[in-house]
C-alpha cells in the first residue's frame, strides 16, 4: 500500500455485562480509502465504530489518528478530532429548522453578542445544501416538514460539511430509496477524492462490494480479515462472516409448484385515508403472497389492515369461515400473526423478557380455567425460543439486549408458538444478517409447504422474486401490477410497475 | 494476568452495583436502614409493642389504597385522586352508615369505582395523560368534599364506630392483598398490565386490549379506595374537610420507597406494596416520636423520596408518565 495510514486501532475491546461485544480488534485504515465493515448482527461492527465516535466509552485499547492517540470521551471530542458518524436511526431533532439541525453544536460563527443571526445561518446552510445538490430542501423550514429520507440527507450534510477525516456510515442505506443511495455513494466518492476516509457498514453485500476499496470482516466480536473488494465475491464475504460455507439455497428454488385454490383470506375494497385506496386481493392456502413498491406506496398499511390494526379502515377483511377481522384481538384469536416493519415498537416489548414477549399472544391458550402457571409459561417460551435457535442466556433475558436478528427470531417464535395459520410479515429480514436471513427464508418455505398462508411485504426486490408465489406491486395506495412466480421475471419488470 | 483479574473483579462489582439485582434489593436494604436509624435515634422507643400497634393501625387503609394504585403505576400511569376519592367515599359511607352497614360498604366502593371510571374514561377515550386527568379530578372532588363538610364534620353512626377492631381491619387488608396478588400473578390481568407498562404499542399489537385494561385498572383502584374509606370511617368516626388530605403523595412515596419503578412495566414486584407502606409507616411514626414539627417531617420525607427515586429509577425505560 502506498497510501498514508490514517487510523490505527490497537487491541480495541468492549464488554457489556457478560457479553464480549468487541474482542481485541486491531486494524489500520489508509487515508483516501473507503473501507467496508461487515459482520453478522452482534459481530461488534457497530459497537467498534460507536467507540471510535464517542457514543460508547472505549473498553480497552487505543485509537491512533495520524499517529496521535485519541482521547475521546464523547461525540463532541470525536467531532473535534475529525470523526463523524451517520447512524441507522433518526439523527435529526424535531422542532428545529433544517439549518439549526445542520449547525447544532456549532452555532458560534452565527452568534453576535449572544444573539443568533438566523438569516446568516439559513443562508450558509442553503449554500451547503445547494452544493450537495439538495437544493429542493430549504434551510429555513422546520425539519418536521421533510420525510425520513430527506432528513437522512440533511443528516449526511450535517456530518460531512466540516470535512471530517473519517466519516462513519452505519447502516444508513436501509433507510434510503434508490435515489437517496445514489446521493450517498456520490458523497462517499467525493470524500475519497479529497484524500479522506469512509468507514461503511452495511448488510447489503453487493452494495459493499460495489462501493468500497477494501472490506474488513468481524465475527463474534473478533477481527477476521481484511480483503480487497475487487478480489472477492459475495459468497467469499458470506463465508468469512459466518465462518462456514453458506449453501447456495438462499431463496427457495422450486418453480411451478401449484398453489391450492382454497382461499384463506379475502380482502375487499379496503381503504385507509391517505394510505390505501380500495385494495382487494385473496390469499390462498400454502401461498407466499409478496407485496412490493416504493416505501410510500401504502404496502406497509396492507399488513396493518389485515391484522385489524388500522385506525380508520373501510372495506372488509374476511376469513374463509366468514369471520370479519376488525380488531387485533379478533385477528390473533383467528390465527393471524403480524410481524411489523417497526420491530422495536410494534412487534416486541423491548423492556420485557423474552419469555413474556413469547407468551403474550398465547396467554389465553396457556391458561387453565383462567389460571396461569409461571412454570408452564416458562417452559412454553423456552421451547419456542429454542426451536427458533434464538441466541440467548435464558428466556428471562430482556429483549433489548438482543441483536436485530435475534429479536426477529423472538417475534417469529411467539407466532409459531401461537400456531397462527396466516402470517403477515412486513420486511421480515430488515437489518438482519445473512445467517438469520437464510434461516427465515427456510422457515417461510417450510411453513408454506405446511399449508400456511404468508403475506410478505418487502422493500427488497430480490427477496420478492426469490420467495413469493405471487407478487402484487403497489403504487399510490392501489395495486398496480400482479406477477406469478417465474424464473424469467426480472427486477426491471417489477420496478416498471412501482414508478 | 493478575492485573487483568483484578480489573474484571472490579468491573464485576460495578456491574453488580448498577445491575438490576442490586436495584431490586435496594428497597429491602433501605427498609432495614430506616428501621435501624429510627431505632437508634428514638432509643428503641419505636419497637415497643404499644408503638408497633399504633404503627400498624396507621397502615391498614393506605395499604388497601396502595394495592389499587399499584396496578395503575404498573401500567406506567399515575393517579392523584386517592385522597379526594377517600374523602368523598368516606362521606358516603358515613351518611349511609345510619341505614345499614353493608349498604355503607357498598356505597363507598361504588363511589370510588365511579370516580375511577371517570378518570379512566377521560384517560382512555380522550387520550389525556393520566396525571393531567387525575390532577383535574383531584381538584373537582376535593371541592365536593369541602362542600359537604364546610358547616360541620359529617358524623358516622355509632354502629359503624363499634366496628373499630384490629382483627376486622387486618382481615380486610389481608384479603385485599391476597385477591390482588392472585390477580396479578395468576391471571391474564397481571400479564396485560405489565405488558402495557413495558410497551403499550407492542402490547396492543400482541392482542392486549390496552384501553380496556387501563380503564379497568382505574375503576379497580377507585373501588379499593372506596373500600379503604370504610376502614377509615370506622377509625375516625366523623369526616372533616381534610379527610384523605395528601393521601396521594403518601401512596406515591410509599410505592416508590417499596421499589416500584415510576415507569411501571416488567420490573414491578408485588412486594413493593408491602415493603413500601411499612417503610413509610416506620419513617412517619419515627419522625413523630422524635418530636419533629409536621412541616419538618414533610421536608424530611421529601428528601428521602428524592434520594430513592434517583437511586432506583430505570433510566433506560424512562419516558413521560402516561
Amino acid at each position: 500500500m502506498d497510501k498514508k495510514t490514517l487510523l490505527v486501532a490497537e487491541h480495541i475491546d468492549k464488554r457489556f455485562g457478560i457479553t464480549h461485544a468487541v474482542n481485541d480488534v486491531s486494524l489500520t485504515i489508509a487515508a483516501g480509502e473507503i473501507r467496508g465493515l461487515i459482520g453478522e448482527n452482534g459481530s461488534g461492527k457497530s459497537t467498534f465504530c460507536q467507540m471510535l465516535c464517542g457514543i460508547y466509552t472505549i473498553g480497552g485499547g487505543t485509537f491512533k489518528l495520524d499517529g496521535k492517540e485519541l482521547h475521546i470521551r464523547n461525540q463532541v471530542d470525536a467531532n473535534n478530532a475529525g470523526i463523524a458518524i451517520i447512524v441507522q436511526e433518526m439523527g435529526t431533532l424535531s422542532g428545529l429548522t433544517v439549518a439549526e439541525n445542520i449547525y447544532l453544536g456549532h452555532e458560534e460563527p452565527f452568534m453576535h453578542m449572544g444573539v443568533k443571526d438566523s438569516r446568516a445561518m439559513n443562508r450558509e446552510a442553503q449554500k451547503l445544501l445547494d452544493s450537495y445538490g439538495f437544493g429542493r430542501i430549504k434551510a429555513g423550514v422546520m425539519i418536521d416538514h421533510y420525510n425520513f429520507e430527506d432528513r437522512k440527507l440533511i443528516e449526511i450534510v450535517k456530518a460531512t460539511y466540516m470535512k471530517p477525516k473519517i466519516l462513519v456510515i452505519d447502516e444508513t442505506t436501509t433507510a434510503l430509496s434508490q435515489n437517496g443511495r445514489l446521493e450517498l455513494y456520490k458523497i462517499m466518492d467525493a470524500v475519497r477524492e479529497d484524500g479522506r476516509t469512509v468507514i461503511f457498514i452495511s448488510h447489503d453485500l453487493s452494495e459493499v462490494l460495489a462501493h468500497t476499496d477494501t472490506v474488513s470482516v468481524l465475527r463474534d466480536g473478533e477481527y477476521i480479515d481484511t480483503v480487497e473488494s475487487s478480489q472477492v465475491t459475495e459468497d467469499d464475504l458470506k463465508r468469512l462472516m459466518v465462518g462456514r460455507e453458506i449453501g447456495s439455497a438462499y431463496y427457495r428454488t422450486d418453480y411451478g409448484t401449484p398453489v391450492s385454490d382454497e382461499v384463506m383470506l379475502s380482502v375487499q375494497q379496503v381503504t385507509v385515508p391517505g394510505e390505501l385506496d380500495g385494495i382487494s386481493f385473496e390469499l390462498h392456502k400454502g401461498e407466499i403472497l409478496g407485496f412490493g413498491g416504493l416505501s410510500e406506496c401504502g404496502m406497509h398499511e396492507v399488513g396493518k389492515a389485515v391484522f385489524g390494526a388500522s385506525w380508520d379502515r373501510e372495506g372488509t377483511v374476511k376469513l374463509a369461515d366468514g369471520t370479519e377481522i376488525n380488531d387485533i384481538p379478533t385477528a390473533i384469536s383467528h390465527s393471524i400473526a403480524y410481524a411489523s416493519k417497526d420491530r422495536d415498537n410494534e412487534s416486541i416489548i423491548l423492556n420485557e423478557s423474552i419469555r413474556n414477549n413469547i407468551v403474550l399472544p398465547s396467554i389465553d391458550d396457556l391458561a387453565n380455567h383462567g389460571l396461569l402457571s409461571g412454570r408452564k409459561l416458562t417452559r412454553f417460551a423456552d421451547e419456542q425460543a429454542k426451536n427458533m435457535q434464538t441466541k440467548m442466556q435464558n428466556v428471562g433475558q430482556f429483549v433489548s439486549d438482543l441483536s436485530g436478528g435475534n429479536k426477529q427470531k423472538v417475534v417469529l417464535a411467539r407466532w409459531l408458538g401461537k400456531g397462527s395459520d396466516i402470517l403477515v410479515l412486513d420486511s421480515p429480514t430488515r437489518g438482519i444478517d445473512v445467517k438469520v436471513k437464510q434461516a427465515i427464508y427456510a422457515l417461510m418455505a417450510e411453513l408454506r409447504t405446511r399449508g400456511k398462508g404468508i403475506i410478505m411485504i418487502s422493500e427488497e426486490i430480490p427477496e420478492l422474486l426469490g420467495m413469493a408465489d405471487r407478487i402484487l406491486i403497489m403504487k399510490d395506495g392501489k395495486i398496480n401490477g400482479e406477477f406469478i412466480r417465474d424464473p424469467a421475471l426480472s427486477e426491471e419488470d417489477l420496478i416498471a410497475k412501482m414508478v | 494476568m493478575e492485573k487483568k483479574n483484578k480489573s474484571t473483579e472490579q468491573s464485576r462489582l460495578r456491574a453488580f452495583l448498577t445491575g438490576d439485582r442490586f436495584k431490586a434489593l435496594l428497597p429491602l436494604i433501605g427498609f432495614v436502614i430506616i428501621i435501624l436509624v429510627m431505632h437508634i435515634m428514638t432509643n428503641g422507643k419505636i419497637l415497643t409493642p404499644k408503638k408497633l400497634r399504633l404503627l400498624f393501625s396507621q397502615i391498614y387503609y393506605p395499604t388497601i389504597v396502595a394495592t389499587g394504585v399499584f396496578f395503575i403505576m404498573t401500567l406506567g400511569s399515575i393517579d392523584f385522586t386517592e385522597g379526594s376519592t377517600l374523602g368523598v367515599a368516606s362521606i358516603v359511607v358515613s351518611a349511609l352508615s345510619f341505614y345499614s352497614i353493608p349498604l355503607a360498604i357498598l356505597g363507598g366502593i361504588l363511589t370510588g369505582a365511579a370516580i375511577g371510571a371517570l378518570n379512566g374514561f377521560f384517560h382512555v377515550k380522550f387520550r389525556l395523560p393520566s396525571f393531567i386527568v387525575t390532577i383535574c379530578t383531584m381538584y373537582l372532588f376535593r371541592g365536593v368534599c369541602a362542600y359537604f363538610t364546610t358547616e360541620t364534620a359529617v358524623p358516622a353512626s355509632n354502629a359503624i364506630k363499634a366496628l373499630d377492631q384490629d382483627w376486622l381491619k387486618i382481615t380486610i387488608t389481608l384479603a385485599v392483598l391476597a385477591v390482588a396478588f392472585f390477580l396479578f400473578k395468576f391471571t391474564r390481568i397481571g400479564n396485560d398490565v405489565k405488558a402495557v407498562g413495558s410497551g403499550e404499542t407492542a402490547a396492543r399489537f400482541s392482542g392486549v386490549r390496552t384501553g380496556r385494561v387501563k380503564f379497568l385498572a382505574f375503576v379497580g383502584a377507585g373501588a379499593l379506595t372506596g373500600l379503604a374509606a370504610f376502614v377509615n370511617v370506622i377509625k375516625v368516626g366523623s369526616i372533616t374537610s381534610t379527610a384523605g388530605n395528601q393521601l396521594e403523595t403518601q401512596i406515591l412515596i410509599s410505592l416508590v420507597l417499596g421499589g416500584l419503578p415510576i415507569t411501571g412495566g416488567a420490573k414491578v414486584r408485588f412486594t413493593n406494596i408491602i415493603v413500601g407502606t411499612l417503610m413509610y409507616a416506620v419513617l412517619n411514626s419515627g419522625l413523630s416520636i422524635l418530636g419533629y414539627e409536621p412541616q419538618v417531617q414533610q421536608l424530611i420525607k421529601g428528601v428521602v423520596f428524592l434520594i430513592f427515586v434517583a437511586l432506583t429509577i430505570d433510566r433506560k425505560a424512562l419516558k413521560v408518565i402516561k
